[in-house]
């Protein structure tokens, strides 16, 4: 197992690369999600705002 | 033959409905996909004879790559989609590709730079295949810049779609470089016309990352589209409906 995490002594440089990877690829998920919830909260808003004007 | 299904893909409501409902055709099989690819790079691929197991970073390195290309023409084919025949969600397509594609660009720098560090002994070289794809960051960055510079959305869209049009010959520039040039970087060995010089024991994984990475491109894009469109559609009775005001 250690062996595994040792990558023939280029841990240093694959697990960084493979972390960064994985970063980009769930900070992705979560701001697509987010992008999309606030874009409807902003409609929400925008839609209440025109009932309210007479 | 019928244009229908042209017509309804330039109807906000339809897309939004329909990238709805298409999100999860396209994020179950990537996360599969990707899961499949990271067990058979990390664990079941073998260590090269050169690199060692140094060669992993292949697993992740092109696939990142490879979004920042497939990102970028996807965003600017559907501006330039936009600007032809004014249709307003190619333009919001357009939109949600960039910082999609910026981030994946960025990974590529920075494992690329991880690679480089161990096997050409530098982390960066002003070389044509690195130069270039750092120029496609700024690409990214400057579409986006453009986009939150201006503030009426259809000029917006206009100016980055030009943007995104012309930076495509950078495309090409960054495909070929390691051909046309002497780079440090190697010449593809999956991406060409003849056979893959690739081991199936590296090949299959890699294919797998790059199909998993493409299909949650989709995902990410079909997520962010509808936020695009939400914010696009000032009048529409259809928002109270799928906002449930």
């Amino acid at each position: 197992m250690s062996a595994f995490f040792d990558m023939g002594g280029y841990a240093a440089f694959v697990w960084p690369a493979y972390s960064v990877t994985f970063a980009v690829v769930v900070l992705n998920i979560v701001w697509a999600r987010q992008s999309l919830a606030r874009a409807r909260q902003d409609a929400r808003r925008r839609l209440a705002a025109r009932a309210e004007a007479p | 033959m019928t244009w229908t299904w042209f017509h309804r893909l330039g109807s906000p409501p339809y897309v939004y409905a329909l990238a709805a409902r298409l999100t999860p055709w396209f994020a179950w099989p990537a996360a599969l996909l990707i899961l499949g690819g990271l067990w058979g790079g990390l664990v079941l691929a073998p260590p090269d004879y050169q690199q060692g197991e140094g060669v992993r970073i292949l697993y992740v390195h092109a696939p990142s790559a490879w979004m920042s290309l497939m990102v970028y023409t996807s965003m600017a084919i559907a501006g330039a989609v936009g600007l032809i025949w004014r249709i307003k969600v190619a333009h919001a397509v357009a939109a949600s590709c960039a910082p999609i594609g910026a981030s994946f660009t960025v990974a590529a720098l920075v494992t690329g730079a991880l690679w480089g560090k161990p096997m050409w002994g530098t982390y960066w070289e002003w070389d044509p295949r690195l130069t270039s794809e750092l120029i496609l960051l700024f690409l990214y960055l400057g579409y986006m810049g453009l986009r939150t510079g201006i503030e009426d959305t259809q000029r917006a869209d206009r100016a980055s779609a030009v943007l995104a049009v012309v930076g495509l010959v950078n495309v090409p520039i960054i495909h070929y470089s390691v051909t046309w040039w002497n780079s440090l970087h190697q010449a593809p060995s999956v991406m060409r016309l003849a056979k893959p010089s690739m081991a199936p024991s590296m090949l299959i994984p890699l294919l797998m990352m790059l199909l998993g990475f493409t299909l949650l491109f989709g995902a990410l894009l079909l997520v962010r589209l509808r936020g695009e469109i939400l914010s696009r559609e000032r009048a529409a009775s259809w928002i109270r409906e799928v906002v449930g005001a």
